[in-house]
């Protein structure tokens, strides 16, 4: 197990410097430059010039490449061209802030998608199950930025209410956090529980279906036993793996939602940085996305083991 | 292992568990929206006037950064020697008066006694040290240009400071209105290295808090040199990317301010709660042409295409019909601009647009591309001018841009025609001689026509102010007759306003002068 987990985190280190390159030449492809966007009307020769030995742009790409990733290597992201702000500290900020509105998505969705999922597998093709499977495709279809937009306009319209202005750390005053936070979280969270209860569906009935489930029955276990010990338990797999991916990818950034919600979050940051193509901010951002990414695909097959004692890495 | 990975998983539950009960516990407030907004007037008594932004700031160094996220933060912050009023005159900022004892001297009076936010009272000094900053080619401030012209700076004594310029400058006083040329203190620039996160200026607010993509908090600038200004005791701006979040959070009074364009009126009709506030803005919409090629190189083809196109249409459809016919010197800039709407060339007239295009050997036209930015208004103009472009042979596709392929093609001149939205500054040389001199830094056409140049170095030296005035209607008219680019409308700038903000006026000139505002 150790040396599985030793392994993968070594496997980490190609992948990191293959998304570090590509990201590095996107950027340099894309049109547009990062001393446009600053000099706008006013630029100059003589003031790009200036720009242009202060950012370093002058140097050869391989020299650039090489000189930002020693840096991040030794654990410095450098600082924005924009701000000239330091990246790191920045973006471990706005990392919290997305972390805990992914957290809360994750829980939402589960709390709406496994009961439902269980029920509408029991109830299979009774009215319960149609409204359930109805309900499900409403979530994998409706796009977030719409329901976001829509929830919000909703609720000026009919109840002339708007959540708290101006972002508050959990830790600063938990209540108005929790108000800012929730709406964004039940977008996210409804969004996703869509797929998620289409899986619990589909995975419950396939175990339900085996062998070993007419045996337990057969013992007689109550329904109650068949379904949560035995059941979803063995058709946990395929759901881990799905919320795995779904965290990883909302951890990423949920741009839209942050945007239209004004969260600051890690998504928010990366699109700004993109836009006004701050090249430090952007790589390192995408970067970091990358690593949290493979780092929860990682957790996700750690947790097999322990869902699925069956499954082991040697 | 087995247990150190157990205990985080358990660790994750357990958060999740604690995020769940809050959640669970909070849910009921977004039901009961009545409660949470009868709150909010009880914990804020005082004067706070909060601001529903568009974008972040990019940082707040007056010198270096012209993001208009930035300048309405920083516009706050800091002053000028001197500003304009609406008819274009110059008032006293920090420069009680000021005196001009020959084309090249520029003397000025200090205000006594203004302090900088850190408590320190500006002095001439300062005044020498801020353009010595801007100067510095290391500091590489955005408007170096504007203040070349000067030779030497003299401190006099701590309330007056003399400049003298290399050779005469008429645009000086208007650039000096123009907050790159900001007064700042020496220690906070040194101290910092620059005035990107800080902010120390002589302005009626001072700043409190940046945090950010969230907010700008400012407060009042006690010692501010106007006696009883500012009204407020704090602004607070609060990012909001996202258009309709803007529109519901000045719906429920979340925000007192917003601006947003035309479009969006209609949003907001109807509700008492809420004033649209206008003014006529200093930008104008053209259509520019692309030089290298040789159609558009043919002015015959540029006049054809000045007949052919019916503005009043473009400002009814695009604009609701609330914008201004105009040239490259907009009527927000007074007595600088000539009288547009009646000369020949912008009168719609086909049948002399064909004659011109036969002349000029396209009888059938000829097919051709026009590039858009992404502001609504330049998008749909383009479609419109495609339209009514058609009716004289020319076949014209919209190429949409995303904002940096927009900056890259008006740079590289990659286009053939482009339309876009320019600002024409506050002095007739900016409008003129930046856009469409021969060296001009925003000419970025390939135009060139000697006469324009010629009258375009006189303006700059002549600094008898109705001689002056003669050289850029000149320019003016020339310009016209030579279409360099199709000048459209000059569009108003809309403020949306709740009810409870008292005293905001904001005009092309003055555009966030909150120094009288009151909250009730």
């Amino acid at each position: 197990m150790r040396s599985y987990i030793i392994r993968r985190i070594l496997m980490l280190i190609p992948v990191l410097i293959g998304i570090s390159l590509c990201i590095f030449l996107i950027m340099q492809l894309i049109p547009g430059d990062v001393i446009s966007g600053l000099l706008g009307i006013e630029e100059n020769p003589e003031l790009r010039a200036q720009y242009v030995k202060k950012f370093g742009l002058d140097q050869p790409l391989y020299k650039q490449y090489l000189d930002w990733i020693t840096n991040v290597v030794k654990g410095d992201f450098g600082t924005s061209f924009r701000t000239e702000k330091e990246i790191l500290p920045e973006m471990m900020s706005r990392f919290k802030i997305t972390f805990q509105l992914t957290i809360m998505a994750a829980v939402i969705s589960w709390l709406i998608a496994i009961p439902l999922g269980i029920i509408s597998a029991l109830k299979r093709n009774t009215w319960i199950d149609g409204v359930v499977r109805f309900v499900a495709l409403l979530g994998v279809s409706v796009p977030n930025f719409a329901f976001a937009t829509l929830l919000i306009l909703f609720l000026s319209i009919a109840f002339d209410y708007y959540p708290p202005v101006g972002y508050v750390g959990f830790f600063e005053n938990s209540k108005v956090n929790m108000e800012i936070m929730i709406l964004p979280a039940i977008v996210l969270g409804t969004i996703m529980s869509g797929s998620v209860m289409r899986m619990t569906r589909s995975s419950v009935l396939e175990v339900l279906r085996q062998d070993f489930i007419k045996t337990v029955r057969a013992k007689g276990a109550s329904e109650k036993v068949v379904i949560f010990v035995h059941a979803l338990r063995n058709g946990l797999i395929p759901i881990i793996t799905l919320i795995g991916m779904q965290i990883g990818g909302l951890l990423g950034g949920t741009v839209v939602t942050e945007q239209i919600f004004s969260i600051p979050g890690l998504g928010q940051m990366v699109l700004t940085a993109i836009n006004q193509r701050d090249y430090p901010v952007v790589q390192g951002c995408i970067l970091f996305i990358a690593f949290i990414y493979v780092m929860v695909n990682l957790i996700v097959d750690i947790l097999y083991t322990y869902v699925d004692p069956r499954i082991s890495y040697k | 292992m087995k247990k150190k990975v157990l205990s985080i998983f358990l660790l994750l539950v357990l958060m999740t568990m604690i995020f769940t009960a809050c959640g669970g516990n909070e849910k009921p407030a977004t039901e009961q929206p009545a409660a949470t907004g009868q709150e909010q007037p009880a914990e804020a008594p005082a004067q706070i006037l909060k601001y529903g932004t568009d974008a972040e700031p990019v940082g707040l160094d007056p010198h270096t950064i012209s993001a208009v996220a930035s300048v309405r933060i920083f516009r706050q912050i800091y002053n000028t020697l001197i500003d304009v009023d609406g008819d274009m005159n110059f008032i006293p900022e920090l420069a009680e008066s000021w005196e001009q004892p020959d084309d090249l001297t520029y003397i000025f009076n200090l205000r006594h006694g203004v302090k900088f936010h850190n408590g320190r009272e500006m002095v001439a000094d300062d005044v020498k040290y801020s353009f010595e900053r801007i100067l510095n080619p290391d500091t590489a401030a955005l408007g170096k240009s504007y203040y070349d012209s000067i030779s030497t700076i003299e401190v006099v004594d701590d309330y007056t400071v003399k400049f003298i310029l290399k050779e005469p400058f008429a645009p000086f006083m208007s650039n000096l209105t123009s907050l790159y040329g900001a007064i700042v203190p020496k220690e906070v620039v040194e101290e910092n290295e620059n005035l990107m996160q800080v902010a120390c200026g002589t302005g009626p607010f001072m700043l409190q808090e940046w945090v950010p993509d969230n907010k700008v908090i400012l407060t009042k600038n006690p010692d501010y040199f106007v006696e009883g200004q500012p009204k407020l005791d704090s602004i607070e701006f609060y990012v909001m990317t996202d258009e309709a979040s803007r529109i519901a959070a000045l719906r429920t009074g979340s925000v007192h301010l917003i601006k947003l364009p035309a479009s969006s009126i209609s949003l907001v009709e109807g509700n008492d709660d809420i004033t649209i506030m206008d003014f006529q803005s200093n930008d104008y919409l053209f259509l520019g042409f692309n030089f290298d090629l040789d159609k558009f190189k043919d002015v015959r083809v540029r006049q054809a295409i000045s007949y052919a196109i019916n503005r009043q249409e473009i400002i009814d459809l695009v604009y609701d019909g609330e914008a201004t016919v105009t040239g490259l010197v907009p009527p927000a800039m007074g007595r600088w601009a000539m009288d547009y709407a009646s000369e020949d060339l912008y009168q719609q007239n086909i049948e002399k647009a064909k004659q011109l295009m036969a002349e000029a050997g396209y009888p059938d036209g000829f097919e051709t591309t026009i590039a858009v930015g992404l502001l609504d208004d330049i998008r749909g103009a383009g479609e419109i001018l495609q339209k009514q472009l058609e009716q004289i042979g020319i076949k014209a596709t919209i190429e949409n841009l995303e904002s940096g392929q927009y900056v890259d093609a008006w740079k590289n001149r990659t286009h053939e025609m482009m339309a876009g939205r320019n600002g024409a500054g506050t002095d007739p040389n900016r409008s003129v001689a930046f856009f469409y001199s021969s060296t001009g830094s925003a000419n970025v056409w390939g135009y060139s026509n000697p006469a324009v140049d010629a009258l375009c170095d006189q303006g700059k030296i002549t600094v008898d102010e109705a001689k002056r005035e003669e050289v850029y209607k000149e320019a003016q008219k020339l310009l016209v007759n030579d279409c360099p680019n199709i000048w459209i409308a000059s569009p108003m700038d809309y403020y949306f306003v709740r009810k409870e903000m008292k005293n905001f006026n904001p005009s092309t000139f003055d555009l966030e002068n909150f120094n009288d505002v009151t909250i009730e």
